[in-house]
């Protein structure tokens, strides 16, 4: 094994880093990755709020046939920076931040394998979007071609403003960020684990992070070398793309879906992996079928890269039986996991906490969307409903529906050991509430609306079309789901000040991350438990559960 | 499927979901797309009511209760896990093989069309060239275009761009095919039912593409060779 035997650590560790100056030079120059986690978290917080807010401008114009409030131009900005944003600003970054705090923790090394590259990728991710955003500040507005950036649209002669330059830069920064973020779990999970845990003990968390940094060190780079090639067009004529000059509009979509479609397992498995993390915890039972899972993930890692063209069912280049096959074989192992998922409920205890909450809200919703994803994996039907508001809908159930109220579950479960405070229970659960009536509201009568013709991307449609009713429905539910986001922030902030304080082990936890205090010292431990199976923290207490069985938090520290 | 079960499988399907159906299809293609469609819905939701159903069970029937000791810690049962990888993988299988059969019948190219159209897509209009009589037809996003087409008859779609990719899309043919420049494709299709259809490209092409729509009006064969002799009479006289 990579671990380092000089590693013994069940005693103290020397601390590796700085007396910490607190004050904004710190966290300009930190190189510890909790902090590092929670800058990436802010700020990708920060995006999700900002790119929320462009889709709340398109849900508002869509609410009525005409254009009342933005013109066509703005209208396709909008959505061209709200995909952008939500996908490689803030799901993406909200993993990395996440598993930059948790990975460490969870095996029970003192930082990153990397730490200076580590700080390092954060701010070239900060750089990628300030970069890929300042389109808006340009004469000719942010880039307008969808954030797949399909050519020839994308093309100089087509779109000739300064805002998709700055896209293409920005993203390809962001890229190269996401890539050298991925080298730098690789290396931590294989190398920094603390000796007892093996591979097959490690957190199915981490086993996300690992396959999904797989997953960016096999795509990424396809995506930058597009990117790449779409720049050079631009701006000294490559002639990659354009059809004219003998290119090929076809190789373009090849390259974005080969990274494209990986990409939404890079935003779905750490995700996957923070609800297998919830589930057994407030189910007081370990998770079923350790290795199902683990085996499962590296399926979907290895199919994910042999589907991407069931983006192109209709563009009559590619061979759709193939790619219909492999895109609906994906469905299984994610099928294994939900009954995994099942089974570790079964005959448990369960406590909904917010965390479990969420995770079930995502369990429902993610299901939903992994349903269409098989409609949406044969062809005939692809034929019917590609392009239009059913894969909208679809993806919002994968993405919202799966990643979001995931992304939530682990931030009630998870900040409470940041923060060293427990978030409000009741407000909680308001917000809770609040986000799967409003999601649902937006997003199912999206099925409807595609299926009877409402194609996407689409600034305008005319009152004869009889798609107002259901646009006005999805428009109310946006505006529940910005309240439920206001929910949630202002839980965030009261908590911050006035929440109960945590203690070590709030929920009764089984991984390492609980075995310290809220929030950890810089160098993470004072004590290392021994690690004989995957729940070394269950173990230490000898079995017990940590909190009563009520599942209210319990005492103050743990050890 | 015939014309008795249609109404009844609608109403199933209203109250399953809120009308989550594909509309009516309008051309002989699109009543295997309907069928295919029909029978992946029914599929599921017998998985989402297994799995939704199973979830919630869980959470009622093992809701943790004051006092509750730590339950059994199990944690494997391999058996368990073969059958439920093999369920999907079985269902999947079924799923593929009917896409595949229902893709040859959609794909099934007319060799002998009646009537053949060249489709031209362009930032934010169509060019519709109606081979072997010089009828053309061209519109815009201020004008949309209407053409019209005989019911009954194999016709065929010669699609292509003068500039980006579009899409054309007959929301009631239940099929769509993208107008890819440099590059030649076609959609054969037979209209079943006369009547006044939308048409609008799918893919997004630019300021105008909310604006790139175009009429299709199906009519009996004769009332279309009357349609065509005016437009070659206005042609004619233009």
């Amino acid at each position: 094994m990579a671990t380092v035997d000089s590693r013994e650590r069940s005693t103290a560790v020397a601390p590796q880093h700085d007396v910490p100056r607190g004050g904004v030079v710190d966290w300009l120059t930190t190189t510890d990755h909790k902090k590092i986690g929670i800058l990436y978290l802010v700020s990708a917080v920060g995006f999700f709020v900002l790119s929320g807010l462009l889709s709340l401008v398109i849900r508002a114009e869509l609410a009525a046939p005409g254009l009342q409030i933005v013109g066509h131009q703005e209208y396709n900005e909008l959505f061209t920076m709200h995909g952008t944003g939500m996908v490689f600003f803030f799901v993406v970054p909200t993993a990395i931040g996440l598993g930059n705090y948790f990975v460490p923790l969870q095996i029970g090394a003192p930082d990153v394998a990397y730490p200076r590259l580590n700080a390092f990728t954060y701010w070239l991710y900060i750089a990628g979007g300030l970069i890929t955003f300042s389109g808006f500040l340009t004469a000719g507005g942010a880039a307008a071609v969808g954030w797949t950036g399909y050519a020839p649209l994308s093309l100089n002669t087509f779109s000739p403003g300064a805002g998709v330059d700055l896209w293409i830069v920005g993203l390809l920064v962001s890229g190269v960020s996401g890539i050298l973020g991925a080298v730098n779990f690789i290396a931590t999970i294989f190398g920094m684990r603390v000796p007892g845990m093996t591979m097959f003990r490690i957190p199915i968390f981490c086993w996300n992070i690992l396959v999904t940094s797989g997953l960016i060190l096999f795509t990424f780079p396809v995506l930058s070398a597009a990117f790449a090639m779409l720049y050079i067009d631009r701006q000294i004529g490559g002639f990659f793309f354009d059809p004219g000059a003998g290119g090929d509009p076809i190789l373009w979509q090849h390259l974005f879906w080969f990274f494209g479609h990986p990409e939404v397992y890079i935003m779905i498995l750490p995700f996957f992996g923070v609800v297998t993390e919830i589930i057994p915890v407030f189910s007081r039972k370990p998770v079923f079928g350790y290795s199902g899972f683990v085996f499962a993930t590296l399926l979907i890692g290895g199919y994910s890269l042999s589907v991407w063209a069931h983006h192109m069912f209709t563009t009559g280049a590619v061979n759709n039986p193939f790619f219909a096959a492999t895109s609906m074989i994906i469905a299984v192992p994610t099928g294994v996991k939900f009954f995994n998922w099942i089974a570790t409920m079964w005959r448990g205890r369960i406590s909904l906490q917010t965390p479990m909450l969420f995770s079930v809200g995502f369990l429902f919703m993610f299901l939903i969307g992994g349903i269409t994803g098989v409609f949406l994996a044969s062809p005939p039907i692809d034929y019917h409903v590609h392009d239009t508001y059913y894969v909208v809908a679809h993806f919002h159930y994968v993405l919202f529906g799966g990643s979001v109220f995931a992304i939530f579950a682990a931030f009630y479960y998870w900040i409470p050991k940041i923060s060293g405070r427990l978030m409000n229970e009741g407000l909680g659960k308001l917000h809770f509430w609040l986000l799967i009536i409003g999601f649902n509201m937006t997003f199912f009568p999206m099925h409807v609306l595609g299926l009877n013709g409402m194609n996407r991307r689409i600034s305008d449609y005319s009152a004869a079309s009889g798609w107002q009713p259901l646009n006005i429905l999805a428009t109310a539910g946006a505006g529940i789901l910005a309240a439920a986001v206001t929910v949630f922030l202002i839980n965030f902030f009261v908590s911050m000040k006035k929440g109960e304080p945590a203690g070590d082990d709030p929920w009764g936890g089984y991984s390492l991350e609980w075995a310290t205090t809220s929030p950890p010292p810089p160098h993470n431990f004072h004590r290392i438990p021994p690690v004989h199976s995957e729940r070394p923290v269950f173990d230490d207490r000898g079995g017990r559960p940590r909190a009563g069985a009520d599942g209210k938090p319990g005492g103050r520290r743990s050890g | 499927m015939s014309t008795k079960q249609r109404p009844i499988l609608a109403a199933a399907c209203v109250a399953a979901t809120l009308s989550a159906c594909v509309p009516e299809p309008a051309d002989v293609q699109g009543e295997s797309v309907e069928r295919l469609y029909n029978f992946f819905f029914i599929v599921a939701a017998v998985v989402f009511v297994l799995v939704a159903g199973l979830i919630t069970w869980s959470l009622v029937r093992y809701r943790a209760k004051p006092g509750d000791e730590l339950p059994k810690q199990f944690d494997r049962n391999l058996k368990l896990e073969l059958t439920w990888f093999a369920i999907p993988l079985a269902t999947v299988v079924v799923l593929f093989v009917l896409s595949a059969q229902v893709l040859g019948e959609v794909n099934a190219e007319s060799t002998n069309p009646s009537v053949t159209v060249g489709v031209e897509g362009f930032q934010w209009g169509w060019r519709f060239i109606y081979e072997g009589s010089g009828v053309v037809v061209i519109g815009d996003a201020t004008e949309r275009p209407e053409i019209v087409l005989p019911v009954g008859q194999p016709l065929t779609f010669n699609l292509e761009s003068a500039d980006v990719v579009h899409s054309f899309w007959v929301p009631r043919f239940l099929i769509k095919r993208d107008m890819v420049p440099g590059q030649q494709n076609s959609l054969s299709l037979t209209i079943s039912e006369a009547g006044v259809y939308r048409g609008v490209c799918t893919e997004f092409c630019g300021l105008l593409h909310s604006k790139m729509n175009f009429v299709l009006r199906a009519v009996s064969p004769s009332q279309f060779e009357g349609w065509l002799d005016e437009q070659r009479t206005i042609d004619g006289n233009g």
